[in-house]
């Protein structure tokens, strides 16, 4: 369907020219082919891997997918994560991008094409990319009706970095297919509002679906669209075209998003989608939105974290944690989108100059976009669409007034513009045009070293930044060649091969989807932190001592526990790093127990050194860092690479716990949480016997002697 | 012939193993010094029952608990030696080991010498104290031979002791008088699980250092029956240890003796008894649970098909069965356990606490074993779930099961439909008659005629 009404419009927009209709083709298909071209870097340099942490699960699911069929998928129990919860996977995940890749892998099959469902995973994000642009020219060729806007928009779409940060090979996750559908729901919306027709009303409402079943942020366009229709209402722009595209979009939109489990109800229940719903009621009575307190859900702490940046770090910080929940620097809108940053408010000016349906529906997205991209890093993907359609039409309106090489005729300008006196005066002068080649040589030469300097930009960003897997690490060594860390790897291949098929994984939530994917071996927490319980949990057994930590190791049947440590290597990302966030959720549950200011020094630091708080010292993840870390260098010239301090000179000593693995640059170790004593003793007495410290007799003990019961 | 060959061979074998469950090497450590032959009637009594017995002096550089890395001997017994300490290769340390790789040890004391601190730090450490001096003798001037010490009071006459408690099996009980001389008391740690007093001091002894001129009232560690003549430990892998506070009562002098308690009669003792139910519990010919056959499905009527048998996976709400065959071993045969009268057996149903906590209920019997069983609803909650049987007794090794299996949760075919439920019938109706009254208004908007003619033609 898309296909046809694709070629549908590239033929009618070429205004009967074939020869330009073929060429806007093929300018397209190469278009497409740049945009899946430039995100195999990371395939090239290192390998066909999934990258970074979400995605393990999506492969993780996506092969569960294809070797148990659709019905056992949808009804998944997975008892491998989420010890000793489980996890109701089929219900609680967005199904569209597993279920796509699953499709695609089975056509190719049935093709006779022997692929292997990792190729297919991998290449997904680039192959999707690549209608993205197409999706984009669709898109773009709406609101403007130079076709130039359109292949402009295209090209922008397919090699902007804003977009290609999470669409790399091998980045397996939801935005993979969920931009390019959100893109095409936006493009259909707009066929319909234009047409007034209940075939594009419900293909938007099909899309809709499909991106509902893609991704969480298929809020954005339940929102949106509704308030397209607000605006346009508030401007007195009611039409039957309008009403007819609403009501078919929301009704079957709704239907469709209901059906995923993980969705449900919420269309009907929760505050995201009230607007929907209050826009539907206002178009079909003339009511106000109402909010009826207690049957709908309030709204949900992600979305208030969106209109306050601080109340995540005050009520929620599990949220906060993320790093991508954080909000935008500015340097990124420059990183992320080059020169398109400032085409885009001229973009959106020039939407306001020729005020249609459409181009309000531009301008309500920049705003809206805008203010959510600066307030989390992740919106960046969300924004990225709009500048490249904004920035298009001012890069088209610009190249299509200097690139004409015949000079405007003034008297048939006087003509046209003395028609309608009323508009403003500014308008009513006639329009004189260009007439120096100097001028036009100037501008369309500066415009096209942007460009220029924009692919050049593009290609230096995806390469450098955005195509580490993040699973394996790359670094120079002094003489400049490439050194592989790999510890992550090595650790994991290591968990698969050395421990049992059931043996618990205890680990901090980052690591959860990679243990869950790459060792295949049951974990605690993962990235899916649906339970902040559990997660507190864990968090506990990590800042506290171990007298406090092991009861609740063996109650979770944990047997091995996982640290990041990256104090020899100065990578960055370790847990201790990471261990302010740790104590904080856990004090969020127990505030009696685990007290954030005990990490910190009398002055208020974080220390990790000979001066680091009773508290820091004793607590689990400190210990487990530290272990026998010391005995890498001289006698007391321990240094810690990633803060930079002395690391302790003792090692600490780990009685409940031992080493059962060491990545070779220390960045992952691996403790094995010991069995309770033979004996019934305490571990901390056991350690001290086998170490052939003498015992002192219980019988010195103070206070009047406990008579024995049988 | 070579069938004829194998089955003798399996007679052999089945004679060797015949005895304890857990192999028959016994090494017996005592000085050289010592009369080896003043315990010949105990020597023979262990072979006899198809043990392996070799000798080793604690000083011999041949004396080695381990081999290869594995246990050299099954079974240990430790008569406490002339010379201060155990020696450089029985250290606690190894002894422990010894214990961890599942070997039992029956450890002897004299109250003639004093114990070397080396036992006694050993001891310490699974929580059986000594006495401060180590040298104290247990005396009791109500409950003493009068034939042997009229003077002394030092050589206890005792019953054999009954079940510790009511729900415990009792291993060393019988008819008849123990005669148990200069016993080096033990006190056991008020909140060890692990130990347990086999034979207890009378409520009238208490502890007395023979060499210290004036006892003090202030380092009394216990009297009466906190004193322990015969105390045991059963470690978390079962292994056991046991301190006989009294090695004399080995003696064959006093396997054959007459005692006369004051104001009683002259009987012979029992100790020969004895030491064969102690050597026996110690060495695991008694006492010993194991669990056969586990079996868990969800009810059915009939016989439950093999695929269908320990499913890793149920539902929540399934009726579920869980069944366990245990055995007990009975000086040299497995025999049906039995579980005693005021205690049970319990099936746990756990996800991080137990959902369920029952009985589980004996409702067969095989040749050598008894089969409990429970059946029960799993509960409203998915997750990961374990059966779990924690079976932990004093003298009877552990049974420590666990079974982990996943509840899941309804999956979306397994729902009652809509129809079925009454409560829904309003909303199903509602539903068909919007459905029916847009048909009804379709039909009526289509085949009713526009009047709007005339309008036109009057304007």
């Amino acid at each position: 369907m898309a296909q046809s009404s694709s070629l549908d419009v590239l033929l009618k927009g070429s205004s009967g020219q074939s020869t330009r209709g073929l060429l806007r083709i093929i300018i397209l298909i190469t278009i497409a082919a740049a945009a899946v071209a430039s995100r195999l870097f990371s395939v090239i340099r290192f390998e066909s891997i999934i990258h970074e942490f979400d995605p393990w699960f999506n492969f993780r699911a996506t092969k569960y997918l294809v070797q148990n069929g659709f019905y056992s998928f949808w009804d998944w129990f997975d008892d491998r994560t989420w010890h000793p919860l489980g996890r109701v996977t089929g219900g609680t995940l967005y199904p569209g991008l597993m279920v796509t890749s699953g499709v695609i892998y089975h056509i190719l099959r049935f093709l006779t094409i022997p692929v292997d469902i990792r190729n297919v995973c991998v290449l997904l994000a680039p192959g999707f990319s690549g209608l993205t642009a197409l999706a984009m020219y669709l898109l773009t060729c709406e609101m403007s009706k130079s076709p130039s806007a359109g292949l402009l928009a295209a090209a922008f779409m397919g090699i902007v970095p804003g977009y290609i940060s999470r669409s790399v090979a091998g980045s397996y996750d939801n935005e993979a297919i969920a931009i390019f559908l959100l893109v095409f729901t936006f493009f259909l919306w707009i066929k319909a509002v234009k047409n007034g027709s209940i075939m594009w009303g419900a293909l938007t409402a099909l899309f809709y679906g499909y991106m509902v079943s893609a991704w969480g942020g298929y809020v954005f366009i339940t929102n949106l669209i509704p308030l397209h229709v607000f605006v346009l209402l508030c401007m007195g722009r009611y039409s039957s075209r309008v009403y007819i595209s609403y009501t078919t979009w929301y009704a079957l939109g709704t239907l469709g998003s209901m059906q995923i489990p993980f969705v449900g109800f919420l269309p009907i229940r929760n505050s995201d989608h009230m607007s929907a719903l209050g826009v539907f009621g206002l178009i079909q009575l003339g009511l106000l939105r109402t909010l009826s307190a207690g049957v709908i859900a309030p709204w949900s702490g992600r979305f208030y974290s969106l209109w306050d940046t601080g109340y995540a770090k005050i009520h929620i910080p599990i949220i906060a944690s993320v790093s991508e929940h954080q909000p935008t620097a500015w340097p990124a809108f420059f990183f992320d989108l080059n020169f398109l940053i400032w085409l885009f408010p001229a973009g959106v000016f020039m939407c306001f100059q020729n005020l249609k349906d459409e181009h309000v529906f531009v301008i309500i997205y920049a705003v809206l976009a805008s203010y959510f991209a600066g307030v989390m890093v992740r919106l960046m993907l969300t924004l990225t669409p709009i500048v490249c359609v904004a920035a298009a039409l001012a890069v088209s309106s610009i190249l299509d007034s200097f690139l004409v090489l015949t000079k405007p005729n003034p008297e048939s300008q006087t003509k046209t513009t003395s028609e309608d006196s009323k508009s403003l005066r500014s308008t009513q002068k006639p329009v004189v045009g260009i007439y120096s080649y100097f001028s036009k040589a100037v501008v369309t030469g500066s415009i096209t070293v942007y460009l220029l300097l924009f692919v050049a930009h593009c290609t230096w960003v995806t390469s450098n930044a955005y195509s580490s897997p993040s699973v394996v690490l790359a670094s120079r060594m002094p003489d400049g060649s490439q050194f592989i860390i790999d510890d992550y790897r090595e650790a994991y291949y290591w968990l698969r091969q050395n421990t049992p098929d059931n043996a618990k994984i205890m680990s901090w939530w980052d690591y959860g989807y990679q243990i869950g994917g790459m060792a295949d071996r049951p974990t605690l927490v993962d990235n899916n932190t649906w339970n902040n319980t559990h997660i507190a949990t864990v968090g506990k057994a990590m800042s506290s001592r171990e007298e406090v930590s092991y009861p609740i190791l063996r109650q979770h049947d944990v047997d091995y526990v996982l640290v990041v440590f990256g104090g020899l290597l100065g990578y960055s990302g370790d847990d201790l790093n990471k261990f302010l966030w740790m104590v904080r959720i856990a004090e969020g549950i127990w505030p009696d127990e685990v007290k954030e200011r005990d990490f910190f020094t009398a002055r208020g630091e974080y220390r990790v050194d000979d001066e680091a708080t009773p508290t820091m010292r004793n607590s689990l993840m400190y210990k487990m860092s530290y272990y026998n870390f010391q005995s890498l260098f001289p006698a007391g010239q321990a240094v810690d690479r990633v803060r930079g301090t002395r690391a302790p000179t003792e090692s600490p000593q780990l009685n409940t716990l031992e080493e059962a693995f060491t990545s070779e640059n220390w960045i992952i170790r691996i403790y094995k949480v010991k069995d309770l004593d033979n004996f019934d003793r305490d571990h901390n007495n056991a350690v001290a016997f086998d170490k052939g410290l003498k015992r002192k007799r219980a019988s010195k003990k103070k206070g009047p002697r406990v008579l024995r019961t049988e | 012939m070579r069938w004829c060959l194998a089955l003798l061979l399996s007679c052999l074998l089945a004679a060797v193993n015949a005895l304890s469950s857990s192999g028959s090497r016994l090494l017996v450590v005592l000085d050289e010094s010592t009369e080896k032959s003043a315990y010949s009637t105990l020597w023979s009594d262990l072979e006899g029952r198809g043990y392996d017995v070799s000798f080793e002096s604690p000083k011999s550089d041949k004396l080695s608990l381990f081999q290869h890395g594995e246990r050299a001997y099954d079974h240990l017994l430790i008569l406490p030696p002339k010379s201060k300490g155990l020696g450089p290769n029985l250290t606690p340390k190894s002894i422990l080991e010894f214990l961890n790789k599942d070997g039992n040890i029956l450890l002897a004391l004299s109250g003639k010498a004093s114990t070397s601190s080396a036992v006694s730090s050993l001891l310490l450490e699974i929580d059986i104290h000594l006495s401060n001096d180590r040298s104290s003798v247990v005396v009791d001037h109500f409950n003493y031979d009068t034939v042997s010490a009229a003077e002394k009071h030092d050589v206890l006459l005792l019953q054999r002791p009954g079940p510790l408690r009511p729900d415990v099996k009792a291993f060393f009980d019988g008819e008849g008088i123990l005669a148990l001389p200069r016993v080096a008391p033990q006190t056991l740690g008020s909140d060890s699980a692990l130990v347990a007093p086999i034979l207890r001091a009378p409520a009238t002894a208490y502890a007395y250092n023979p060499k210290e001129e004036m006892p003090s009232a202030e380092d009394i560690e216990g009297t009466g029956s906190q004193l322990n003549v015969v105390s045991a430990m059963q470690a978390r892998n079962s292994a056991r240890f046991t301190v006989l506070g009294s090695v004399e009562a080995l003696e064959d002098q006093w396997f054959s003796a007459s005692v006369k308690a004051p104001g009683g009669k002259k009987t012979p003792t029992v100790n020969r008894e004895f030491a064969k139910q102690l050597t026996a519990w110690t060495f695991k010919e008694t006492g010993v649970l194991k669990v056969g056959k586990i079996e868990h499905h969800l009810a059915t009527e009939g016989e439950v098909a093999t695929e269908d048998l320990n499913p890793k996976i149920y539902r929540i709400k399934n009726e579920t069965v869980f069944s366990i065959e245990v055995s007990e071993y009975a000086y040299d045969k497995w025999v049906p356990f039995e579980v005693p009268g005021e205690d049970e057996l319990q099936l746990e149903f756990t996800m991080l606490s137990p959902f369920h906590r029952l009985a589980l209920e004996p409702t067969g019997r095989t040749e050598t074993s008894t089969v409990y069983r429970a059946q029960f609803v799993t509960p409203d909650q998915h997750g990961i779930f374990s059966f779990r049987v924690n079976y932990k007794r004093p003298f009877l090794t552990n049974i420590e099961e666990k079974h982990e299996v996943t509840v899941r949760h309804f999956a979306h075919d397994e729902y009652p439909r809509s129809w079925a439920i009454t409560g829904g019938w309003v909303w199903i109706a509602g539903l068909w008659s919007v459905i029916a009254g847009f048909l009804a208004f379709v039909l009526v908007w289509l085949y009713s005629a526009p009047v709007a003619d005339k309008v036109k033609k009057t304007q």
